[in-house]
């Protein structure tokens, strides 16, 4: 018979209690999908930025002439080495005061957090996809521009028609890499309280204090987001492979 | 970088979590016992409560109060001294680090609340406060009345957020990590208001730079009484520690304490109402 000795129970309940229904209960699922698209509208405003200061900075580090190839060096090596919390925060709070008191008021009233966000993650990433598109650009034999600048092509359209077209087929492996980045990034903004998929995580986290299914929730959404990206751009690079330059890793059929 | 360092924690305690049987099973005064260190999470913004001041020093009236009084207890239960070592925890970190075994004690400025039992223990209430609003002197915003459609900051992670958004959903809230980001989108004008327990802005005005333009506004919108908190299902560990706290009352010591912070001379002048007082007393069991 059990007694009426102390019984000296190993205590279960002091490991972490997982409760998995605070994830669709409550208004979880919904600040999870207003979290994924702010991530999303942020991402993708971001890397249309990005996208153009890289193309941008990229090629000009390639031209011969030395104001151009030194204005996109300042811009590429100040952006990239200093880290992208410093960023958010310089856009937030030091950029503001330096307009005029009226632009100040309205950007205030405007989310100016979210536009403040798109600067720094956009500025910065684009700092990175610079550098990407500089290594495609010098993948390419340096006789194909000499050969379109001599077919009467001036050097704008030289890049445009010929340097660009096939740079950019070479760097889709890298540039998704950075875009994949650049997605992940996107939740620094939550320092300067942009309510992204990371933000709103940690409010479940709030009503509910359970961290560890939050998160979760979160760490699989942005794996779903980043595989699907990812494979949609293997996609593309097999599409656009050029024949002989590359092959998407793969002899085409 | 402290914040980023908050979500590498969350996302270490989330993949340890995860994996089997790494959550804590010995318990915490075999632990402490075992390494001879009671590790506490605390913060490092929230003054007077937890904050790195002027001299570069962790202090404030929570940490204050592990020192004095719980760590006596705890070295007596044990029959051997201990060191007490401080880490960094914000409201969306503080949980999974006491989970994970990565803090042992939760020593700021957390408010018990249902919800939060339901993970974690709290020991004995050691201060009252409620939310209300810091804001520019002569702003219109008078209270939770007032906020419609004004920007309000507060911190995230927080009861008030979670208040504001049922109380005053419209109100456009923007939701920091931390206190200092906060307080300066208030300067700067991003926000109009900042809203946190009550004690905390005190503690934020006193060390603004121009104490004289900030005021705090408005009735208490919500009851914050803050514990200590603890792994769940610990109960040798909490009685350790409600020990050294109702010790303290008892013998005065913990007034004491609340005096060098809070009194006529302390840093942030706040004196203890009477029924506060009788509360504290009125919590302590007989020996």
């Amino acid at each position: 018979m059990r007694g009426f000795g102390v019984e000296r129970v190993a205590a279960p309940s002091m490991r972490y209690q997982f409760n998995w229904s605070v994830l669709w209960t409550g208004e979880s699922g919904a600040w999870l999908l207003s979290g994924l698209i702010t991530t999303l509208e942020l991402s993708a405003a971001a890397w249309l930025l990005a996208a153009v200061l890289g193309v941008v900075s990229g090629a000009l580090r390639t031209v011969r002439f030395a104001p151009l190839r030194v204005a996109a060096t300042v811009y590429v090596e100040f952006f990239r080495n200093v880290p992208l919390l410093v960023w958010m925060f310089f856009w937030y709070f030091a950029v503001p005061p330096l307009l005029p008191v009226e632009v100040q008021g309205w950007l205030f009233a405007h989310g100016l957090e979210f536009w403040a966000a798109v600067c720094a993650l956009g500025v910065y990433s684009g700092a990175r996809f610079s550098e990407v598109l500089r290594s495609g650009i010098q993948a390419i034999p340096r006789t194909q521009l000499e050969a379109s600048v001599a077919s009467g092509l001036t050097t704008f359209q030289s890049y445009r028609y010929v340097v660009l077209p096939v740079a950019l087929r070479l760097i889709i492996p890298p540039g998704t890499n950075e875009s994949l980045n650049l997605l992940k990034n996107s939740s620094v903004a939550l320092t300067i309280s942009v309510a992204e998929l990371t933000f709103q995580t940690r409010q479940i986290e709030t009503y509910t204090a359970k961290a560890i299914e939050a998160l979760t929730a979160g760490t699989l959404i942005y794996l779903v987001l980043c595989i699907s990206i990812a494979t949609i751009m293997a996609w593309v690079e097999r599409r656009t492979a050029i024949p002989g330059l590359i092959t998407g890793g793969r002899r085409r059929r | 970088m402290r914040r980023l360092m908050g979500l590498l924690v969350a996302l270490t305690v989330l993949v340890a979590g995860v994996g089997p049987g790494a959550a804590q099973q010995k318990s915490t005064l075999d632990k402490i016992g075992e390494t001879g260190t009671l590790t506490i999470g605390t913060r490092t913004g929230s003054p007077p409560f937890a904050y790195v001041n002027a001299k570069n020093e962790w202090v404030g009236f929570s940490i204050d109060l592990v020192d004095e009084l719980i760590k006596p207890a705890i070295e007596k239960k044990l029959g051997k001294t201990i060191k007490i070592e401080k880490k960094e925890s914000t409201p969306p970190t503080r949980i999974p680090l006491l989970s994970s075994g990565a803090v042992d004690l939760i020593a700021e400025t957390m408010t018990d609340t249902r919800t939060r039992r339901e993970s974690v223990d709290f020991s004995l209430t050691f201060f009252v406060t409620g939310a209300q609003f810091l804001v520019k002197k002569g702003s219109p915003i008078k209270g939770i009345k007032s906020i419609d459609g004004k920007r309000i900051a507060a911190q995230q992670g927080s009861t008030n957020a979670r208040i504001l958004r049922e109380r005053a959903p419209k109100a456009v809230l923007r939701e920091f990590p931390d206190q200092p980001a906060a307080f300066q989108a208030l300067v700067q004008g991003q926000v109009d208001a900042y809203t946190n327990d009550g004690i905390q802005l005190a503690g934020l005005k006193s060390k603004a730079q121009n104490p004289a333009q900030w005021e705090i506004v408005g009735d208490f919108y919500s009851y914050e009484p803050y514990g200590m908190a603890m792994r769940k299902g610990d109960a040798d560990f909490r009685n350790v520690v409600n020990a050294g706290l109702m010790e303290g009352i008892e013998s005065g010591k913990f007034f004491e304490i609340y005096d060098k912070w809070f009194g006529p001379k302390g840093e942030l002048p706040y004196p203890m109402s009477p029924q506060v007082r009788s509360f504290m007393l009125l919590q302590v069991v007989p020996k």
